[in-house]
């Protein structure tokens, strides 16, 4: 009996020792003084800590579950050779280090982390420079990618990257990086139930944010910034855009939000604030715009085809010069309850809703859509008059496209 | 100020109707067919109609999908990229196309045009993939 126990705990302790992971250090004045070397001699869910110091490596290639840790930030340059971290395995987890000049090339989009086929990894407080493509998924699930600082050259460099791109991946969380002058700041093709939360996208080449064909995903309480345009939502289905923030998107081609041939969105609570087009729509139904804010941007939506089943209710337009715009058959999209800055109704009976209906297409703005270049004519006193008399009595301007309930008071 | 005024108006006059490429913006024209932003300087197009009107696009894919919609018989150019030159718009009509997924286009057709044979050839060593003319390409993209 007694002596069963004592075997029984030995085995245990050998198990045990088993267990834990150990700790390698690379350094260098340690015995291991690359981080190549260090994965070579690390056993499955080790622990390599990296010391502060600057690593000349490339094509670190990680085939076992793992942790790299960074002290203060040490550096690994990849002298422009290719790509530097590959993880092609579950469980790795990457923290705390400052990676850059990731080779680039005409042919291959070499990345400064690439994750393939991979699930349950981490990566996260890593610094990118002079990066081509930065933190790439590929056919991966369930990892995270938080607190990362992506900062690119591409302002002078049109052949470059994206700042973090997922291409078939699933249920990932994309939250807290910053994303800085890449081509696109976060891309997703063909990637479903990602949730993006609270990034920072900014000085980036094309769009803070990209989706193509990709489905279920969510945004919410991003910022993006004077990006060459905010963000683009291409061939998708069911995505939530929650609490963003599009700001100053100013050029010919810019605009806050772009939607071509998306189904089923719920966009609730953003702010579109100073951008040439606050959102751009294209072949997209059954939408549902919700308390967002509208402020100071040349055309606050512009429908450009067939968009079918929308609802556009309790939102505030605020000082747009258009506060919508449209160039086709606006069928069946219902407007109520909205704010409109540049409604000029009375509220005689005092329950809150304008008495007149508004109509948010100015005759001006179906000119400008027929002969863009009538747009020098703005503010001009004749656009003024004619504006006014086609309010008075619509000739010009679709008889069912009104807000039948237009606010006196913005929308909390 | 008042110098200006009649040069401007010749140059005006005199820019507005001949055909020919438009320089393409990158990172700030958008495509006439997609509305993406134009910045890969490898793959864009354009046509110009006989009355001078440049159209802009990201992609070579971009372009046959808008010729499928108009009349192209009021196109006088049809420009691609060149992939080996990057931001040189050459005769479209003239140019070889690869088909490789080795090449990611913008649109996702692995669509992409060169002015030389040899640098299709060259391409092909290292990606596999179709290639094809112009006629071939009308073809594919049943216009």
């Amino acid at each position: 009996m007694e002596r069963k126990h004592v075997v029984l705990y030995v085995i245990l302790l050998l198990l045990g020792t088993k267990m834990w992971a150990s700790t390698i250090t690379v350094c260098k004045t340690c015995p291991i003084k690359t981080i190549k070397e260090g994965i070579a001699r690390a056993a499955d869910f080790d622990t390599i800590l990296i010391k502060k110091g600057t690593y000349h490596e490339f094509n670190i290639r990680i085939t076992k579950p793992l942790t790299l840790i960074g002290e203060d930030y040490p550096i690994i340059d990849g002298q422009e050779q290719g790509e530097i971290i590959q993880i092609a395995a579950n469980n790795v987890t990457i923290e705390g280090v400052f990676i850059k000049n990731v080779g680039t090339s005409y042919t291959s989009d070499y990345a400064a982390i690439r994750v393939i086929r991979s699930e349950d990894f981490l990566i996260q407080n890593v610094k990118l420079e002079k990066l081509f493509f930065g933190i790439y998924l590929e056919k991966s699930k369930n990892g995270k990618v938080l607190n990362n600082k992506i900062v690119g050259d591409a302002k002078d460099e049109y052949n470059s990257g994206n700042g973090i791109q997922l291409w078939h991946s699933q249920n990932i969380i994309v939250a807290n990086n910053s994303v800085q002058r890449v081509r696109d700041g976060i891309y997703l093709e063909f990637s479903d139930d990602i949730l993006i939360e609270n990034n920072y996208s900014a000085n980036n080449l094309r769009y803070g944010l990209h989706f193509m064909f990709s489905n279920d995903d969510i945004y919410k309480g991003n910022t993006f910034e004077n990006n060459g345009a905010g963000v683009a939502v291409m061939f998708s289905k069911r995505i939530k855009m929650l609490g963003n923030t599009f700001r100053k998107n100013w050029g010919t081609a810019s605009f806050g939000m772009l939607l071509k041939e998306i189904n089923d969105a719920e966009i609730y609570g953003n702010t579109f604030e100073e951008n040439t087009v606050g959102i751009s729509i294209e072949g997209s139904n059954r939408i549902d715009y919700k308390n967002n804010d509208f402020i100071r941007n040349g055309w606050a939506i512009k429908v450009r085809g067939a968009c079918y089943a929308n609802t556009i209710t309790n939102n505030n337009f605020l000082y747009n010069s258009f506060d919508l715009a449209y160039n086709s058959n606006l069928n069946d999209n219902i407007f109520e309850g909205n704010y409109w800055s540049s409604y000029t109704g009375y509220d005689l009976n005092r329950d809150g809703i304008g008495d007149v209906p508004f109509r948010p297409v100015k005759l001006f703005s179906y000119i400008v859509n027929r002969t863009p270049e009538t747009i020098i004519l703005l503010r001009s006193l004749f656009m003024d008059i004619i504006d006014f008399s086609e309010k008075v009595s619509p000739v010009f301007t679709p008889d069912n496209l009104v807000d039948a309930k237009p606010l006196m008071k913005k929308n909390k | 100020m008042k110098k200006y005024f009649i040069p401007t108006i010749l140059l005006l006059i005199l820019t507005s109707c001949s055909i020919k490429p438009q320089p393409i913006d990158y990172g700030s024209d958008a495509c006439y067919y997609c509305s993406m932003t134009i910045v890969d300087r490898q793959h864009a197009a354009q046509i110009v109609t006989e009355k001078g009107k440049a159209f802009k696009f990201d992609a070579t894919e971009c372009m046959m999908n808008h010729l499928n919609d108009i009349n192209s018989n009021e196109i006088a150019l049809f420009l691609v990229n060149d992939y080996s030159n990057p931001g040189v718009l050459i005769n479209a009509t003239k140019a070889f196309y690869l088909i490789s997924e080795g090449i990611p286009s913008p649109m996702g057709e692995y669509l992409t045009a060169f002015g030389a044979k040899e640098g299709v050839e060259e391409a092909m060593l290292i990606h596999e993939g179709d290639q094809l003319n112009w006629e071939q390409l009308k073809l594919r993209f049943e216009y």
